[in-house]
């Protein structure tokens, strides 16, 4: 089936049957990527997502279906499936018409317009030999490099009921190095880097440095000691430390949670959940970052949202199931992990902007704490609100000072605890390395996020170190 | 079928035609049905076939790997060329290439892994299903005032596989999952907790009040819970949670971790390393065993294998290019691309887990937790968690907001009591056991 106008129109007329509203998602990705092992180029990869996901809503159901089989009887017989959550109901809306081309969104990336796979394969490969080169010439502890460049292009198009047709091209690119040193004991080190760019972002941003600041990690945890255990001042380092973010507050926004009453978030608009020092934005704009959408899954563009203010929630991140149940807009926050999968409200690049103190300032003021200087990941359940964040690099902080490494431990707490609990902002925000994914009902997508040095009065570390 | 094998051995002769010396292909094709319940409705139903191919070519020593949605003529003509074509950049391996040529192992129907009643049983059964579970955990205890859903999802794949040997092979498989997310409300705080079962086929599958109730229970049992004091103690994983940790272990033990010096068991084969209570078997033949298969992702048969036994470790577990990097026969475990599981399980005690609560003086047993980082080169294990203090051999209140930590090595040589509740319900399972010291980070 030539997925045009008439196409979709004759997709989702089937799909509406006797919903509210129907979309249709068309999606082509192509992912390409090298892998590098023992210093020789160990394997290609090259995945293709291609197919369409249709969807029915009907008051707080949703019907989905999903065909990677284009053909005219293969999509129109996943819109019937889709229709068949609203064939108990009266049909009360009809369908916009889907005319002309889709629109094409503003884009907000900073990448060529199409990936060409010709001469590509071997500026992979050279990107990856430099990182390997770096990575051992930074420390003869350096014992083994494993790197990974995949560059990706997703062309989508959403058509709606409501007549909407938009499409949108995400270039996304990552460079990811993981370095295993042999000191007075074994140490791993993970950075990445990339965006919502193309391949040229590593003339920018060296490889290089990509490997070097592994490698680096790497060679500090040969030297780390147990981590302690017990509640304690952490103080949390710029950039990675906006996982902290993302769990202890971002997840609970998502308007789906809050909808079903299932966040302790819910129904918290207009009330404090943190310390006058804490706001929190999440952007689907920012040129580059790797969690930016120029439209979301749904076709609505990325927009710029306050969801804490001085310490105030401001706002929930929606899409358009969510939003229209709330009586609230679309955040342009709808988005999936491919075609095979409805979308949900998610985050995008989720940051705290710049405060008053200085790094310097922060550390002084802690007389024995962590500093929690970057994180491998977080997670979240949403409706208690404990969170735990996991440390990459981590020191003890002893009368001011840093003193010795920490092995890789969990911090836990709960959300608006640990966020009242915020007594010291820095002025030092910016963006991780570009290299975090989330997860949520078994969705994956690429998120942002961003941080200055933040000092939390108290937190639990758990290292096994009773000490 | 015949056109899956007829899909799968032209995808594999494409790429041949294309310049590669040798090639196999996989077709998977996954019927998937999903209802998800909220309350009395029926939030979400899905329903789909999708189709995917993965193919592996192998140029001169020179790997790359396809995996595609796109089925048409064209798009995989288009991108076999590319992979073959792609293949040429990456460095020769002497270990690379395909395993040698095996006999067909039959379809594997020794193994039960197809349940008729996943494709008989009419989609409204499946849908009440889900809306018993939401109100059979809501009538539990007045407090289950909310859920994050109850979930009844059953797929039917087909896997057909083909390579340039002339290996030709498929076999399907079923399963069924039913969970539930009931939250229970205590004062201002929520609680939510979760339970579910996985089984071959819906005679297997655990019945919808006794997953109703263990899920509800779990949730009105967390109410009242506080942050315990710092200290050192026993720790008592629950089953589901044991497992968790015995997916660590399966990761040092995984030969592609190992071949990069990313696992704390490297140079540990042959040692005593666990409590005499460690034997850990990894089993793709076990009948109805949701990891079963006839053979692995590269036409190798599936077996089993002793992974540790009385705490020694006897084997990694390898696919033929790792095997033969570090000097080992496949294990049958490669995995797409990689190496995987296939049943991967402690042996259980005799004990019940009531058992080895009451015989704990005093420790914690862990029922949740959260986190997913362990530091592979060392062992490092730390992880949030809830659960229960147990004082005198029995639970006394619950616990959460805190953190246990250890060192893998440790917990494996600390085990001291193995339950017996081990039930097949993932590819990764474990007994409930007790490990004899671990750091609770709390107040």
């Amino acid at each position: 089936m030539h997925l045009d106008a008439a196409a979709f129109e004759k997709i989702l007329t089937h799909a509406l049957g006797a919903g509210e509203y129907a979309d249709a998602f068309y999606e082509r990705r192509i992912n390409r990527s090298f892998r590098l092992q023992d210093g020789k180029i160990h394997e290609a990869g090259l995945v293709v997502s291609r197919g369409v996901g249709i969807r029915a809503l009907s008051g707080e159901c949703t019907g989905y279906a999903y065909s990677d089989d284009l053909s005219e009887e293969a999509l129109l017989n996943a819109a019937r499936v889709a229709a068949l959550i609203a064939r108990d109901r009266a049909a009360k809306v009809s369908i916009i018409r889907i005319v002309g081309e889709p629109a094409q969104a503003h884009s907000v990336y900073d990448a060529a317009d199409e990936l060409s796979a010709d001469g590509q394969s071997a500026k992979y490969v050279e990107l990856l030999a430099r990182a390997d080169v770096a990575a051992r010439a930074h420390d003869p502890r350096v014992r083994a490099v494993n790197a990974t460049l995949s560059e990706e292009s997703q062309e989508v198009v959403v058509a709606t009921s409501e007549g909407r047709y938009v499409r949108d091209r995400r270039p996304l690119v990552s460079l990811a190095v993981q370095s295993v040193a042999h000191g007075a004991a074994r140490g791993t080190g993970m950075f990445g880097d990339g965006g919502r760019t193309d391949i040229g972002y590593f003339t920018r941003r060296s490889p290089e440095e990509i490997a070097r600041e592994s490698a680096r990690i790497a060679c500090v945890n040969t030297e780390a000691i147990e981590a302690p255990a017990g509640e304690m001042e952490v103080v949390v380092g710029a950039g990675s430390g906006g996982v902290l973010l993302h769990e202890a507050v971002g997840h609970g926004l998502e308007g789906d949670f809050n909808r079903q009453g299932r966040s302790l978030y819910s129904g918290r608009v207009g009330e404090r959940v943190a310390s006058d020092l804490v706001t929190i934005f999440d952007d689907g704009n920012l040129a580059g970052e790797r969690g930016s959408l120029a439209i979301d899954d749904e076709g609505t563009p990325g927009q710029h949202k306050v969801l804490v203010e001085n310490g105030i929630l401001r706002g929930y991140m929606q899409d358009r199931l969510n939003a229209g149940l709330m009586g609230a807009e679309s955040t342009g926050s709808g988005r999936r992990q491919s075609f095979r999968t409805p979308p949900l409200p998610r985050m995008c690049n989720t940051y705290m902007p710049d405060g008053a103190s200085t790094y310097d300032e922060i550390i002084a003021s802690v007389k024995k704490g962590v500093f929690a200087k970057s994180f491998a990941g977080g997670q979240v359940e949403i409706s208690k609100g404990d969170f735990v964040f996991m440390l990459a690099e981590g020191y003890l902080i002893e009368d001011g000072k840093l003193s010795a490494p920490i092995r890789g431990a969990t911090l836990i707490g709960n959300g608006p605890d640990v966020m009242t609990r915020v007594v010291m902002v820095g002025n030092d925000t910016r963006f991780a390395g570009r290299s975090y994914t989330c997860g949520k009902s078994g969705q994956y997508v690429p998120v942002g996020v961003g941080m200055p040095t933040v000092k939390i009065a108290s937190v639990t570390v758990g290292g096994s170190s009773l000490g | 079928m015949a056109d899956s094998i007829a899909l799968a051995a032209g995808a594999v002769e494409s790429a041949v035609a294309l310049g590669a010396d040798e090639a196999e292909a996989t077709l998977t094709v996954v019927e998937r049905f999903s209802v998800e319940a909220r309350d009395r409705e029926v939030t979400t139903l899905e329903q789909s076939t999708g189709r995917s191919l993965t193919l592996r070519v192998f140029v001169d020593g020179k790997k790359a790997t396809l995996a595609t949605s796109d089925l048409s003529l064209d798009g995989l003509r288009k991108f076999a060329r590319e992979t073959v074509e792609a293949a040429r950049h990456v460095a020769n391996d002497p270990y690379a290439g395909l395993p040698e040529a095996q006999a067909f192992p039959g379809d594997g129907s020794a193994l039960e892994m197809y349940a008729a009643d996943v494709r008989e049983r009419p989609n409204e059964a499946k849908i009440d299903d889900a809306l018993g579970l939401e109100a059979l955990a809501r009538a539990y205890d007045p407090r289950i005032v909310n859920s994050s859903g109850s979930h009844v999802v059953d797929v039917v794949a087909t896997i057909t596989f083909a390579n340039s040997k002339g290996f030709h092979g498929s076999y399907r498989g079923t399963q069924v999952t039913r969970d539930s997310a009931p939250i229970a409300q205590d004062g201002a705080s929520k609680r939510v907790a979760h339970y579910g079962s996985a089984a071959r086929g819906y005679a297997s599958v655990e019945a919808v009040d006794s997953i109703a109730r263990t899920a509800a229970r779990r949730a009105v049992d967390m109410c009242g819970a506080r942050k315990p004091q710092t200290t050192r103690c026993p720790v008592i994983f629950e089953r589901d949670i044991a497992a968790l940790v015995l997916s660590d272990v399966f990761s040092a033990l995984n030969a592609a971790n190992v071949a990069v010096g990313n696992s704390f068991l490297i140079g540990k084969g042959g040692h005593k390393i666990g409590s005499g209570l460690v034997t850990i078997f990894d089993d793709g033949r076990l009948a109805g065993g949701l990891g079963s298969a006839p053979f692995d992702s590269e036409g190798v048969p599936t077996r089993r294998t002793v992974v540790f036994r009385d705490g020694v470790l006897e084997t990694f577990l390898y696919d033929t290019y790792y095997g033969r990097k570090l000097g080992a026969a496949s294990t049958g475990n490669a995995s797409s691309g990689g190496v995987g599981p296939t049943n991967f399980y402690l042996q259980a005690g005799t004990a019940s887990l009531a058992a080895l609560v009451e015989s704990t003086a005093r420790g914690v047993l862990i029922v949740d937790t959260i986190g997913f980082s362990t530091e592979s080169v060392t062992g490092t294990y730390s992880r949030g968690a809830r659960g229960f203090m147990i004082e005198n051999g029995e639970l006394s209140y619950p616990i959460d907001e805190f953190t246990i930590a250890g060192n893998l090595v440790e917990m494996l040589a600390g085990i001291d009591a193995v339950a017996n509740d081990l039930r097949f319900d993932g590819s990764v399972v474990s007994p409930s056991f007790r490990v004899a010291e671990m750091t609770v980070s709390g107040t």
